[in-house]
């Protein structure tokens, strides 16, 4: 038995219960594959046919996937509360954008799109490749920006995650003023004479990020498909974690931190890991908002703010849950353009609805619950959409005119809101700690149990 | 497997030598010296504010001694953090059950077998063949601890949704989870009612048998204690009155003049 041969009789079991190196790679390698796959069929099937604004909504929704989902990994698999994501983003956003906009000079002489099919949300011309060496230099300046970020989630995590609760939501909350402060307060413009790029040495690119004024003329590299694919990647790790003997170790340290010490994991050095994680995929995430069409890459968007919108989208999916983290940042980056335009969008927000209450009601201890709240929501959309919309009532006999209200300006009240009613009703968040393939329909649950 | 007496000369399993701790003024703990040989079930009893939780708390690495050396099988646990002591192989359940309660039964244990894996964290994130058969192991285990306890029907369930006294004996599977050499249970007994109580006395003696463990135990229960335990030391004040087998400790008046006269109940007495 395995308890003759005390501390390694669990390696030495698992050394016997190993599977084959062949079926081992590729039991790992095809999620990887699938996320590539579904990143292309994205960018190349499914983009030419979407409108612009859409497909601009899309990839806005995949960086804010990669922010949700690296600050869950943090907030809500250690159970630590830091709210200064955003920071990591900026860390992100400028190494990458200082790496591909002088790079680019270096290379191609200025700063326009380079590259292949994969890369922009533009049309491309006839006979360009899918990928080219300018798509390269984007990924190259990605990971340098995660890893940058994932540095600094170190040197900042190591001291300040001995502290807890409060103490480290103070700590992350200086960390990212700091950091935008210190992007602020540069004083020289962004460099755009090709003769004056050549002259300066690399070290020193990170000075020309041109301050308060923010850094413009980047090329917008960013697509439908790197977004999906660093999306899908940021969830694919975040699931494994999960998963797996170190990511219960990180749940471990939500649930007890002095119980899981006392089991024997190092919880200061794990909470440093989660964190390190995080700052990576943030970094990654920051260099995609960086270079996505319409941003100006500005240091007052990547502000506490920002932080906050992170942090809002984890708690709303539920704390700990991954795909609730994933649903969260696409329903709050979708909320307030719908709420732009209310009358243009509103028979898909119905559509939506009628099909999310369906597939719920099976989930649900009380079945009529996220029927009634979802019917309820409708209705309030309804009227909104009513209230905003035509001038002239006819209600048959009686023919009333009624005051316009531009909805669009209440647009932020009403995401307000939205958020304080979901926290009503649903305070543990959206999913909870559990995600979307753990939920089963009730009864079937009970039949198993008994 | 029996548990067989070890021989005079083997070394002791656990070695507490002129332990030590003041809190400013006050000494909690005054020279506490305690050798525990391999597969010794050891009591330690005391009223209340003897002193017996700051042992274990310095056992475990809450407190640091001011003076005193603690070995495990020879090496020294003093200036390790709980997490080292856990590696090296000492175990503990807690007073007031800690376990990890919004995690599913199977995971509270399975987090405990993961100090002994070695597939790294790249290993975790390509699920290599490493990571995927200390899986497997961990799981293996689990289930046999599990089984071992009797919480294998239960492995579904959340942890705080567990009765009280299956809760306690989680801990313990738990604990047993990290394959310790030494195996700190504070107070077990606490809460159970005296059914569960004559349960938990075989089912220690059990487990000590068969995973070959030194047990040191801090238990209020004079019945589980006395008829538990092979050896008992009594605290008072942070001083050592006494050490010796239950019937020696019963008829020692010093022990009956520190619980004031109230009377030591014999074992399968509830208390």
């Amino acid at each position: 038995m395995a308890e003759q041969d005390r501390h390694d009789g669990l390696h030495a079991r698992g050394l016997a219960l190993r599977p084959s190196f062949g079926s081992a790679l590729l039991r790992s390698a095809w999620p990887l594959l699938a996320c590539i796959a579904f990143a292309v069929l994205l960018q190349l099937g499914i983009r030419p046919y979407l409108e612009v604004f859409h497909a601009k909504m899309l990839l806005d929704i995949g960086t804010s996937i990669i922010l949700a989902v690296s600050l869950t990994m943090v907030n809500g698999f250690t159970g630590q509360f830091s709210i200064g994501h955003a920071a990591f983003m900026a860390v992100g956003a400028y190494v990458s954008a200082a790496i591909v906009y002088y790079g680019s000079f270096r290379l191609f002489g200025n700063a326009d799109l380079h590259g292949g099919l994969l890369s922009g949300m533009i049309d491309h011309a006839e006979g360009t490749p899918i990928l080219r060496w300018a798509d390269l230099l984007f990924v190259a300046s990605l990971l340098t920006g995660g890893i940058l970020a994932a540095a600094c989630g170190y040197v900042v995590g190591l001291p300040s995650l001995r502290l807890r609760g409060d103490y480290l939501a103070i700590v992350t909350l200086g960390f990212g003023e700091i950091v935008r402060v210190l992007i602020q307060s540069q004083t020289e413009e962004v460099l755009w004479d090709p003769e004056k790029i050549a002259a300066t040495p690399m070290y020193l690119w990170p000075k020309y990020t041109g301050g308060a004024l923010g850094f413009s003329g980047l090329p917008f590299y960013s697509s439908l498909f790197w977004a999906a694919l660093f999306a899908a990647l940021t969830m694919l790790v975040a699931i494994r974690l999960k998963y797996s003997s170190t990511g219960r170790a990180f749940l471990a340290i939500r649930e007890d931190e002095i119980a899981a010490e006392a089991m024997g994991v190092p919880t200061t050095k794990y909470k440093v890991r989660a964190f390190v994680i995080a700052a990576f995929f943030a970094g990654i995430a920051g260099g995609i908002f960086a270079h996505t069409t319409g941003v100006q890459l500005n240091p007052g968007e990547l502000g506490f703010m920002k932080s906050f919108d992170i942090l809002i989208m984890v708690v709303l999916g539920g704390l700990g849950s991954i795909s609730g983290a994933a649903l969260a940042a696409a329903i709050l980056t979708i909320l307030p353009e719908m709420l732009r335009t209310p009358h243009t969008v509103w028979p898909w927000g119905l559509v939506a609805g009628a099909v999310l209450a369906i597939a719920l009601a099976p989930f649900a201890q009380k079945r009529w619950k996220p029927a009634l709240t979802i019917a309820l929501v409708l209705g309030g959309w309804e009227l909104m959409r009513w209230f905003a919309g035509a001038t002239v009532v006819n209600l048959g006999v009686v023919r009333f005119e009624k005051a316009v209200i531009d909805l669009s300006s209440y647009r932020m009240v009403i995401y307000a809101l939205a958020l304080i009613l979901i926290m009503i009703v649903r305070p543990e968040g959206l999913l909870g700690v559990r995600e979307i393939w753990e939920l089963r329909p009730v009864r079937s649950r009970k039949a198993v149990r008994r | 497997m029996t548990s067989p007496t070890a021989s005079p000369s083997a070394p002791p399993v656990l070695n507490i030598d002129h332990l030590s701790i003041a809190f400013g003024g006050l000494r909690a703990v005054t020279d506490f010296s305690l050798k525990l040989p391999r597969n010794r079930l050891h009591g330690l009893i005391g009223p209340n504010g003897a002193g017996k939780t700051t042992v274990f708390n310095l056992l475990t690495g809450v407190y640091r001694p001011t003076t005193g050396t603690i070995d495990l099988e020879r090496r020294s646990l003093l200036g390790m953090r709980p997490s080292e002591r856990a590696r090296a192989g000492l175990a503990r359940t807690f007073q007031n059950i800690r376990l990890f309660p919004e995690l599913s039964v199977l995971d509270n244990v399975r987090i405990a077998c993961h100090l002994r894996t070695r597939h790294t964290l790249a290993g975790t994130l390509w699920r290599s063949a490493l990571s995927r058969g200390e899986e497997s192991a961990i799981l293996e285990r689990s289930r046999e601890l599990l089984d071992v306890l009797g919480l294998l029907h239960r492995e579904r369930d959340v942890a705080k949704n567990l009765p009280y006294g299956d809760q306690r004996r989680l801990e313990i599977a738990r604990a047993l989870a990290t394959n310790p050499r030494i195996l700190l249970l504070d107070e077990p007994a606490a809460g159970m009612n005296p059914q569960e109580k004559l349960g938990l006395r075989t089912m220690i003696r059990g487990i000590r048998d068969r995973f070959d463990l030194t047990i040191l135990l801090i238990e209020h229960d004079m019945g589980v204690v006395m008829g538990l335990c092979e050896r008992i030391t009594v605290l008072d004040h942070g001083v050592t009155i006494t050490e010796g087998t239950p019937e020696e400790v019963q008829k020692n008046p010093k022990v009956i003049e520190a619980y004031l006269g109230e009377p030591v109940a014999t074992g399968g007495a509830h208390a």
